[in-house]
């Protein structure tokens, strides 16, 4: 780490993907309070493939069924505009999804072990909304090829725009429309419920957001938890009974990361998807951001012992009732920066559907499976984010990914603690 | 129509009657001689009374050998006639190429692409963007994956790989639909305008269907938008000259290498309307065909105007400061488009025109020089000779001046209209889209007479006249299949952009 490397991923050519009909009517789709809010960020999400589902490129069926998938997102193959007001939507103009293609100069096993946090910002589009938004695409679609076969599909687009939920339920249906099944997911645009949004205010038009580049520079790991660790665990230390993976997991790198960053650290904000939290659950097709922000106490959490952390989350996130989401709504406004103000925990438990990971069920060809979903978020506050994911194996285990400060990131790659449970290390750079 | 080049026209036309007048007399002399022979031949008969016909047979002493030579004679000189008789030309069945909808290209897509890749010049984009909202064009016309690219890659690989994908596609169909075998095409006629590698797109098609080595095999290009109809022509003269033979044509225009990259206003035009298409054709003169082919040809009319400097340099292929090279088109195209137009209908006009049609116009002449010159001339009513029209979809200018000129209604350049907007300007291949909207809205039925009227550079107006030779079934499948029941769609004048 620290070596400086030039780049292994070189960008051949880009064009723009366009859905199959037309979008006959004028439509526009407005931004909530809370997509506003989480305007400063970008999201990114990367699946890896061990074989490539394209061939030539410009006449794969593949492309095809991308095109019949935009069909049924005009968001996101529309245009950002300024309304005369100064408040920002989207105009669905069907201009299109710009598409790049690039190639990695190593195999995709090599890359896995030994590009980092930056490295893999690489096989994504980066870019902010320019100040004249009506050429610039909000979605951007990036197809990494490996040598030697693999493929990297990167999808990124402003989190104002959409949640990670939305991005992996769009490149699952992808993967339906490919193989001819009926989408599990289909998108829905109804705006969020009037149960959360009656006390907000009036959407304000928004100011400049421009981005404060971060002083200290950051890093990211990945560290892989199989099923049996975390049995594991539950053995030799015992653990609530109704303890789930996520609270054990989220526990265990809190107070890591409080220990390294030597602040007592007794704050985190816990980011939950609310779709299925709400009394009329939200389908996972609801199209834009449905995160719930809250804050998370705990004194001294550095010394505390994981069960106890473990506990306090899992209330934490049990107590998450329609009241509490609504008032966390909206407070939305009062932070400057979402992910990383505070350390930011992300949860993902809600993407498990009936014991299956639905990133990892995005398949295109029968039996090849990704081999690794990335989810990162861009102009991350200085805090940092640990985003606890599905495990491409079912069951217990998780994919813990940390973004954080450089040296906080080093120390934590041989924090004895985590490494008790045998992680598997992966994307941190380390050679 | 202008009424300055009135005396010009009615002089060529006037020359023209007249010589038309003395070819039917001519033609017609041996009836114009029999009919009062065989008047007073029959007076005499009726006159004489059976008996005396008797005698006259009896005493004119006929022996076999004489009345053998006669009818040997006889059967003779009818064989040679209906030898002579120039064969019927049949179109069996065409198939019309349709884009991936991966190649769809909306108007937003478009515009933007054109302001990425010409940044630095505004006033072009705003031209491109006014052309685009008055063409006509909807929003699922299709360019090559070559242009979705930014900035495009108009390499000489991707032009061919769009050949191969357009013609192949649009060749396989048409081998699906009407059972034939390639070692069984004898005639292969390719026309595509602008490009022409080596080898050449005949060799391609060859080459890829393993046709025979004996093949009489044609590669047209540089003949325009109106190649179509020559290659029509050409195969006609070729099944004219080879018994019992079958031709394939394949009318194409391949977008990807002339894509304009400058930013010249007036030839940036072609890159708003010309979009990707191709047609294959199977034409035969077996009698074994008669009974499936879909429709029988009637006449070609090629009309060249070359011989005028106008017209010749209206559509010029050139340089522009920057060395790009592009397609000027002038500004009196319409003008030129319209004579064009005239020369050719005044060639048509007697041969598909009714008889009181002409005899109403010669009458109109005749006034109009006689009597009184300023009498408005009578424009024939082509609506009376033919029942659908397929006017080249050359842009939205085009079906409009056709439309007054020869005073047809909205149905009947409906063909033309829809297929501009859902395929663009698809060059040489756009007679065949719009041929194949009639059959798909069910409207082709067995006598149905169909005009096909093609303009391209040079300038010429070609015209081909095709009789239905059986009423045709809505097809399942083809370019309309989709979305016919979407058409006729309402094409406003401005889209707003």
């Amino acid at each position: 780490m620290g070596i400086a490397q030039e780049n292994r991923v070189e960008v051949k050519s880009m064009l723009t993907a366009v859905s199959s009909k037309p979008s006959r009517s004028a439509r526009v789709h407005p931004f909530t309070a809370l997509d506003n809010a989480m305007s400063p960020h970008t999201l990114h999400v990367i699946v890896y493939y061990p074989r490539s589902p394209f061939g030539s490129f410009d006449l794969d069926s593949v492309r095809i069924s991308l095109s019949e998938l935009l069909s049924m997102y005009p968001p996101v193959v529309g245009r950002v505009a300024k309304t005369p007001d100064g408040i920002l939507e989207v105009k669905c103009n069907d201009a299109g999804l710009r598409t790049l293609k690039a190639k990695v100069c190593v195999g995709i096993d090599e890359w896995l072990r030994s590009a980092d946090g930056h490295d893999e910002s690489d096989l994504t589009a980066w870019g902010d909304m320019p100040e004249d938004p009506s050429t610039w695409a909000p979605f951007r679609l990036q197809i990494n090829e490996f040598q030697g076969g693999g493929v990297a599909i990167g999808l990124s687009c402003p989190h104002r725009q959409a949640d990670a939920t939305t991005l992996t339920v769009l490149l699952k249906s992808w993967t339906e429309a490919q193989r001819r099944r009926c989408i599990v997911h289909p998108p829905s645009f109804s705006p969020l419920p009037s149960i959360l949004t009656d006390d907000t205010d009036a959407v304000k038009p928004n100011s400049a957001t421009i981005s404060k580049p971060i002083s200290t520079k950051t890093a990211t790991a990945t560290f892989r938890f199989s099923s049996s660790s975390f049995k594991k665990y539950i053995e030799e230390d015992g653990i609530f009974p109704k303890a789930s993976p996520f609270d054990v997991f989220a526990a265990l790198f809190w107070t890591r990361v409080a220990l390294v960053k030597r602040k007592s650290h007794d704050r985190v904000c816990m980011c939950v998807d609310f779709r299925r939290l709400l009394p009329n659950p939200l389908p996972y097709g609801f199209f834009g951001n449905a995160l719930n922000f809250s804050s998370l106490e705990m004194t001294n959490v550095a010394d505390q012992g994981i069960v106890h952390v473990a506990r306090l989350i899992n209330d934490h996130v049990t107590n998450l009732t329609v009241e509490k989401i609504r008032s966390d709504l909206n407070r939305v406004g009062e932070q400057e920066l979402m992910y990383g103000g505070d350390l930011t925990i992300v949860n993902m438990e809600h993407m498990i559907v009936e014991g299956d990971p639905m990133m990892y069920e995005a398949v295109f060809e029968d039996g090849v499976r990704p081999v690794h979903v990335s989810y990162r978020i861009g102009n991350v506050g200085g805090e940092g984010v640990i985003m606890v994911m599905p495990s491409p194996e079912k069951g217990f285990g998780r994919v813990v990914s940390v973004t954080l400060p450089e040296e906080e990131v080093s120390k934590l790659l041989v924090d004895q603690e985590i490494l008790r449970f045998e992680p598997k290390i992966i994307l941190s750079g380390v050679k | 129509m202008p009424q300055a080049p009135m005396p010009e026209l009615t002089s060529s036309v006037k020359l023209k009657y007249v010589k038309l007048g003395y070819q039917y007399l001519v033609n017609h002399f041996l009836s114009f001689l029999l009919i009062p022979i065989m008047a007073i031949g029959a007076v005499e008969l009726l006159r004489m009374g059976p008996e005396e016909i008797l005698n006259v047979w009896n005493s004119l002493e006929f022996d076999l050998v004489q009345v053998l030579c006669t009818s040997f004679f006889v059967i003779f000189i009818s064989t040679v006639y209906f030898m002579s008789k120039p064969r019927t030309i049949y179109l069996v069945d065409y198939s019309c190429y349709k884009p991936p909808v991966t190649c769809r290209v909306p108007f937003a897509t478009f515009m933007e692409h054109s302001r990425l890749i010409l940044k630095d010049k505004p006033k072009s984009v705003e031209f491109q963007m006014r052309i685009l909202e008055r063409s006509g064009l909807g929003e699922e016309t299709c360019l090559p994956p070559a242009i979705h690219y930014i900035p495009p890659t108009p390499t000489m690989d991707a032009a061919r790989s769009e050949a191969q994908l357009v013609i192949f596609t649009a060749m396989d169909d048409l081998f699906k639909k009407t059972g034939l075998k390639p070692k069984d095409v004898d005639i292969l006629i390719v026309n595509c305008s602008l490009f022409s590698p080596t080898p050449s797109l005949s060799a391609m098609v060859i080459n890829k269907y393993k046709l025979r080595s004996n093949i009489k095999s044609v590669n047209l290009s540089g003949m325009g938008c109106s190649a179509g109809l020559i290659s029509v022509d050409l195969a006609r003269d070729l099944l004219q000259v080879h018994p019992n033979s079958n031709a394939i044509i394949v009318s194409t225009e391949i977008i990807t290498p002339n894509y304009y990259q400058g930013n010249e206003r007036a030839m940036l035009l072609p890159n708003c309307l010309f979009r990707m298409g191709a047609a294959a054709i199977l034409m035969s003169n077996r009698r074994s065909d008669r009974w499936r082919a879909k429709y029988k040809l009637s006449h070609l009319v090629r009309t060249h105007r070359g011989a005028d400097d106008k017209s010749f340099y209206c559509v010029y292929e050139q340089e522009d400061k920057e060395g790009h090279v592009g397609i000027n088109l002038s500004k009196d195209l319409m003008a030129i488009a319209g004579e064009a137009l005239k020369a050719n209908i005044t060639t048509i006009g007697p041969l598909v025109l009714p008889a009181s049609e002409q005899l109403l116009f010669l009458l109109s002449l005749i006034g109009r020089k006689i009597f009184n010159p300023k009498l408005k001339p009578y424009i024939p009513d082509f609506k009376l000779a033919f029942e659908h029209f397929c006017i080249h979809a050359g842009g939205r200018a085009v079906i409009d001046e056709l439309q007054k000129n020869l005073q047809l209604s909205g149905e009947h350049v409906e063909a033309s209209r829809m297929t501009l907007h859902r395929f663009g300007n698809t060059s040489s291949s756009s007679l065949w889209y719009e041929l194949s909207y009639i059959e798909s809205k069910g409207r082709m039925r067995r006598g149905d007479r169909v005009w096909q009227i093609a303009f391209g550079s040079g300038f010429k107006c070609n015209s081909a006249v095709w009789k239905c030779n059986r009423t045709i079934k809505t097809p399942k499948d083809g370019p309309w299949s989709d979305c016919i029941d979407r058409y006729p769609v309402f094409i406003p004048e401005v889209v707003k952009l």
